[in-house]
């Protein structure tokens, strides 16, 4: 109940934010020398724009509940078919951002706290301190100048090939696929990567010197069984409120990384929509964000207790 | 056989057979094939002539509709010379030039076979000119009363009133779509119609598919009445709103033609053995425009811009050649004017206000605007002061407005520069609510748009594109007088003068003329690149068989699999 009060709430604050805006969808249309302000207001008067705001809310908020997310005046097609081809590309490129950042950021964080102070340590500590630091489409523009452009290796941009991939056959469309998705994955788990691996550091150093960490080793356990079984689960929990956090983008995409490298991602699709005052575009994905976010911290809050069954309990 | 005999066979079948591969080979390279695959930063807004705003839009439906005639390499719109046969292989003006009759080309098809008939061109214009539709183009064919049918390939337009430019408003404005695709739907519905995605016409080109932000493509209609486009297929490729990956995929070889080359790529592209730039002129053109109302209350004149002797002075005081320079290198050249150099109408010659900062402070200190100790100049306690707006998207506005400010300091005038999102420009703009903003103007063939921005009752017009409110009446007699003119060369005279006025008022400062400049992988033979639109002969581009990369071949099937019921429409 909580969940849908938030995502009302963030629907009606963006809904008003986005109509006193400066601008409506048809703003950009100015520039063409043959559209009249009559037309204009012609095709305001078409799409309901005209009407006392909170009229259109009310019609909106009716649409909504039967399904219709509305039209979308940028992309000039309904928005839930909008929202239908951005979706997935960016549940696969975020899915998999997220995957490598993850398991690459824990796996790290092991191999330092192993190592406390070892040069191996503060290498990837320094390493991993840099790619926090960086901003993300700096990163993606230098992932693209270097593996796209310089050395070849990888697609510039979009999802696949598109000239050649309607003709490959099915092992060379999924690479073609793979190559694709590889530069923006990358500089995706690398941005998150980093900050996991960071904090997974430090909750497993601050760990270590725990009791059962010594009951453990004293059991005769390998120091491997008593890293990864033992220490790593009572040091998760700060990582998984992270994968909460990072949840979201799965659904509402990693707006910079799809812009640079154009994936068709939920991304771009939003932030065209605000640039373009294309109100329903915009609401449809804030919908789709407030939603996620809750159902993160839902998530969230149940691998807590699977991470530590303390948790349950209480 | 013997074996003398044998080998004379064998010699003379391998002849043959060499000489019908040389043959083949010979014809493909004359008629050309394969892809060309164009990368650009933005998509379609959507594939309906009479609805289509945006440029990437207009690149696909003009390959696959077409107008009763093109307007030709000269951009001649008075009369009818020089414009080029299309549906209509020809025409007759009536006694008193208020009506002409097009003859359809018999042979003309729509994409799915069906013959295209004088019914389906009074349709399209019943289309663009009904309200429901609101379409862009209805304020061009507001001269076309209407259209009437004589028999089913002959269209007659009837005009209001005669004009020089009826011709080019009636053939065209309006590219003619099929009646029994779209007749269906209700006007007012047509915006929000899946059918307008998936494009039905009758152009040398067919649509295959539109992958709405990545890719659309167009297959060769090897059916057509005249010819087949020469390249198998052409793809643009969409890096939905950025430049870089954009202009990256051309670099990097994933595209052959990239329409919007800027300064800083000149040099790879130069480099690069597989492509070339290739430059033509242009129809855009910029300038700073002089509010003529005050910002803070638009029923007044602006305190500063009211006065023609300050705008004429605050002119004097801009080197333009080195503005332009400097922001540009050599990718635009001083405007001339409220018009473009490639305008028929336009004459080279106008006399310009000339660079002379001397002269501004001079004509300034006339006006009773001195310099005061932080040497800016004031009058009754006013500083003389003001704001250049500047979308913030440009940057190269935003560069010119930089630039501009300290040309204006140094004869004493403060300027602060106020860079807004575009959605705000635009509206500041419409409202009046800006002293000075820099804006950009994309002209069409017609010079009749100059009404629009310029003229007195676009002034009167609240929304209209007349954003400075400038309105002079001796001005829009001269351009009235242009309009009407019976021929070319007379109307470049008359426009000549209207120029003249305009600029000798000074109500903006005429800054820059961008020279087109593409780039093109060196495989790809083009036809000439027309001012108006780069694409205009994008059906006689090809790719000669020798030149041929892989993917010129992998869409060899495409035009027989477009014919096939089951792929039209996909998408």
């Amino acid at each position: 109940m909580q969940a849908v009060i938030v995502v009302a709430i963030v629907t009606t604050i963006v809904f008003v934010l986005i109509h006193i805006a400066p601008g409506d969808p048809f703003t950009s249309a100015m520039d063409n020398p043959n559209v009249t302000e009559a037309m204009r207001a012609r095709w305001r008067a078409m799409y309901g724009l005209d009407q006392p705001l909170l009229e259109q809310y009310v019609r909106y908020l009716s649409n909504v509940a039967r399904g219709n997310f509305g039209w979308s005046f940028s992309m000039h097609r309904p928005v839930i078919d909008v929202l239908k081809d951005a979706l997935p590309n960016t549940l696969l490129l975020a899915g998999t951002a997220l995957v490598l950042g993850f398991a690459g950021g824990i796996g790290l964080a092991v191999i330092q706290a192993t190592r406390p102070g070892s040069r191996t340590d503060r290498t990837l500590g320094a390493g991993s301190m840099f790619f926090y630091a960086m901003p993300d489409f700096w990163l993606a523009l230098m992932m693209m100048l270097i593996f796209a452009y310089w050395l070849p290796w990888f697609p510039v941009a979009g999802a696949v090939d598109p000239v050649m991939h309607e003709y490959m056959g099915p092992l060379a469309a999924l690479g073609d696929r793979l190559k694709h998705l590889a530069l923006p994955a990358i500089t995706l788990a690398l941005l998150s990567g980093a900050a996991v691996a960071r904090y997974q550091r430090a909750e497993l150093l601050r760990v270590l010197p725990d009791d059962f960490v010594r009951t453990a080793r004293a059991k005769g356990l390998s120091e491997r069984r008593v890293m990864w079984v033992h220490v790593l689960r009572n040091a998760l929990i700060p990582t998984i409120s992270l994968l909460g956090l990072s949840l979201p983008v799965l659904f509402t995409g990693a707006v910079f990384i799809e812009r640079v490298f154009a994936w068709p991602g939920m991304g771009w699709v939003i932030l065209n929509g605000v640039a373009t005052r294309d109100y329903p575009l915009v609401t449809a994905g804030v919908i789709v964000a407030a939603a996620t976010v809750t159902l993160g911290s839902l998530g969230a809050d149940l691998l807590y207790s699977v991470a530590d069954p303390r948790i349950r309990g209480r | 056989m013997p074996d003398g005999r044998r080998a004379a066979l064998c010699c003379a079948l391998a002849l043959t057979a060499g000489l019908m591969a040389g043959c083949s080979e010979k014809s493909r390279t004359e008629s050309g094939g394969g892809t060309l695959v164009v990368s650009t930063a933005s998509d379609a807004d959507n594939l309906f002539p009479p609805l289509v705003m945006s440029s990437q839009g207009r690149q696909v439906v003009e390959q696959i509709f077409e107008p009763l005639a093109d307007v030709g390499d000269s951009l001649n719109v008075f009369g009818d010379a020089g414009f080029i046969p299309r549906l209509a292989d020809s025409w007759t003006w009536s006694a008193d030039s208020l009506s002409i009759a097009f003859h359809l080309d018999p042979r003309a098809r729509w994409h799915d076979g069906k013959p295209v008939r004088a019914s389906d061109v009074r349709f399209t214009l019943s289309l663009a000119k009904n309200p429901s539709v609101a379409a862009p183009i209805a304020p061009l064919l507001s001269n076309v009363d209407s259209v009437s049918v004589t028999d089913s390939l002959t269209p007659v337009f009837w005009f209001k009133r005669r004009s020089a430019q009826q011709f080019y408003d009636a053939a065209t404005v309006a590219l003619i779509v099929p009646e029994h695709i779209y007749g269906g739907i209700a006007p007012a519905a047509l915006a929000s119609s899946d059918v307008l995605r998936h494009p039905v016409g009758s152009g040398r080109f067919k649509f295959r598919h539109w992958v709405p932000n990545a890719t659309i493509e167009i297959v060769s209609n090897r059916d057509h009445y005249r010819a087949p486009a020469k390249l198998d297929r052409v793809i643009w490729t969409i890096a939905p709103g950025d430049f870089n990956a954009a202009s990256t995929r051309f670099l990097a070889g994933e595209a052959d033609f990239f329409p919007s080359v800027r300064p800083d790529m000149m040099a790879q592209i130069a480099k690069s053995p597989n492509l070339r730039l290739v430059e033509y002129p242009g129809f855009k053109f910029g300038y700073m425009v002089f509010n003529m109302r005050d910002p803070t209350n638009p029923k007044a004149p602006h305190p500063l811009f009211h006065d023609v002797a300050v705008r004429r002075a605050l002119t004097m005081a801009i080197d333009r050649a080195s503005l332009v320079r400097n922001v540009f290198d050599s990718l635009a050249i001083p405007s001339i004017g409220p018009t473009v150099r490639a305008m028929g109408t336009s004459d080279t010659t106008i006399a310009q206000i000339p660079y002379d900062p001397s002269s501004a402070m001079r004509i300034l200190d006339s006006l009773g605007w001195h310099a005061a100790r932080d040497g800016i100049r004031a009058r009754d306690g006013r500083q003389l002061a003001f704001t250049i707006m500047v979308p913030s998207s440009s940057k190269d506005r935003e560069r010119l407005a930089v630039l501009m400010q300290d040309q204006f300091k140094r004869v004493g005038v403060k300027v602060s520069i106020l860079a807004v999102e575009p959605n705000v420009f635009e509206q500041q703009q419409a409202t009046h609510a800006f002293d000075a903003a820099i804006e950009t103007w994309l002209a069409d063939p017609s010079p009749g748009g100059i009404r629009e921005s310029w003229g007195s009752e676009a002034a009167r017009t609240e929304g209209s594109k007349n954003y400075g409110d400038y309105a002079n009446s001796v001005f829009d007699t001269q351009v009235d007088s242009a309009l009407g003119a019976s021929s070319r060369s007379a109307a470049r005279v008359l426009f000549s003068r209207a120029f003249q006025t305009l600029i000798s008022n000074a109500p903006a400062i005429w800054l820059f003329e961008p020279r087109n400049v593409v780039g093109i992988q060196k495989r790809i033979h083009t036809a000439p690149l027309r001012a108006d639109a780069w694409w205009a002969h994008l059906a006689d581009w090809y790719v000669p068989a020798d030149e041929q990369i892989a993917r010129d071949h992998a869409g060899d099937d495409v035009a027989l699999r477009a014919d096939s019921p089951s792929s039209k429409g996909s998408s």
